[in-house]
């Protein structure tokens, strides 16, 4: 039985630009994609925009209890934590900020549970802080792939430094082979609606 | 598009250089040359692309920020940072949410109007 893929970005200052270089021609991929980007709440639908007009992956915005499916990226909205019930179902929930953001990438990881059944990524690009980097060594623990973002390629070294210092970063990419290592990782399909 | 951008530096050689670019682009651009011109453009009426350096006399970028973060001015403006110094200190930790961009001096022309443009586009 193929597993299911479960991919969780976090991206902070420099991230938007980022992930437009990762995401430009970027195939359907075939897993759920949670992306937690650092940013004001205006720009949320702006953010679901651009990367839509990069990949042929559907973007929206997450929202609260819905199920996850292949070939979806969802975007966390701003101030407000967003986790995964049973790695399946988005839940949204409010409360105290975590690494002096919300949502906080830490909270979203950890959320996830033992499964042989699917398959972990996780992922820390550029940003402040050490955002990300429990929530890395928690994916580590369940037998994912983790990946940070190189220090040439990062506007802001912090988030993916702490999350390498944990020694549980499997691979330090640049943007360009960050995109090669999901695609590699997940697969993805020719067309955009099957 | 919007296309108004404001930057926000106590170095007027670096005002005048970033104006003559991003306007040579097609921008629209305001410059001040402090954190409290910054507010008070912003309370004026100001939104679009604010590029704000750290270091300056008086309220420095972060205070300003979080001065423009207090005051509910966040909302329609788009924060990068256009700062000399290569490696953000603490307390740009409490703010990173409002701050979309660290953009480092001396940059590359072209590559500056590319950020900002880019981030115009999501205003």
């Amino acid at each position: 039985m193929n597993k299911r893929n479960i991919v969780i970005i976090g991206s902070s200052a420099g991230g938007p630009h980022i992930l437009g270089q990762i995401f430009q021609g970027m195939p359907r991929l075939r897993t759920s994609l949670i992306l937690i980007q650092h940013m004001p709440r205006f720009i949320n639908h702006s953010l679901c925009d651009h990367l839509g007009a990069e990949t042929e992956m559907t973007v929206k915005l997450a929202d609260n209890k819905e199920m996850l499916e292949s070939g979806v990226m969802y975007v966390a909205p701003s101030e407000i934590h967003i986790k995964l019930a049973l790695n399946e179902r988005i839940v949204l929930e409010h409360g105290d900020k975590v690494n002096y953001v919300c949502p906080s990438i830490d909270v979203a990881m950890m959320s996830l549970r033992p499964d042989p059944h699917v398959q972990f990524i996780g992922v820390i690009l550029s940003g402040m802080g050490r955002d990300g980097a429990r929530g890395i060594s928690h994916i580590k623990k369940l037998g994912g792939t983790t990946i940070a973002q190189d220090k040439e390629s990062s506007v802001i070294f912090g988030m993916p430094d702490e999350a390498i210092q944990t020694g549980d970063v499997d691979w330090i990419l640049n943007p360009s082979q960050i995109r090669d290592k999901l695609i590699a990782a997940v697969g993805w399909d020719r067309k955009k609606y099957l | 598009m919007k296309k108004d951008v404001m930057v926000v530096d106590d170095d007027a050689t670096v005002l005048k250089t970033v104006k003559k670019i991003l306007e040579f682009a097609g921008l629209r651009v305001t410059t001040v040359e402090s954190g409290e011109q910054c507010i008070q453009a912003v309370e004026a009426g100001f939104e679009g692309l604010i590029l704000m350096d750290v270091m300056m006399p008086g309220l420095d970028g972060w205070d300003t920020i979080q001065t423009l973060v207090d005051k509910g001015f966040v909302q329609g403006n788009i924060i990068c940072m256009l700062t000399g110094k290569e490696t953000p200190d603490e307390r740009m930790n409490t703010l990173k949410e409002y701050i979309l961009d660290y953009i480092r001096k001396p940059f590359d022309n072209q590559n500056l109007v590319q950020l900002v443009k880019e981030y115009l586009s999501y205003l």
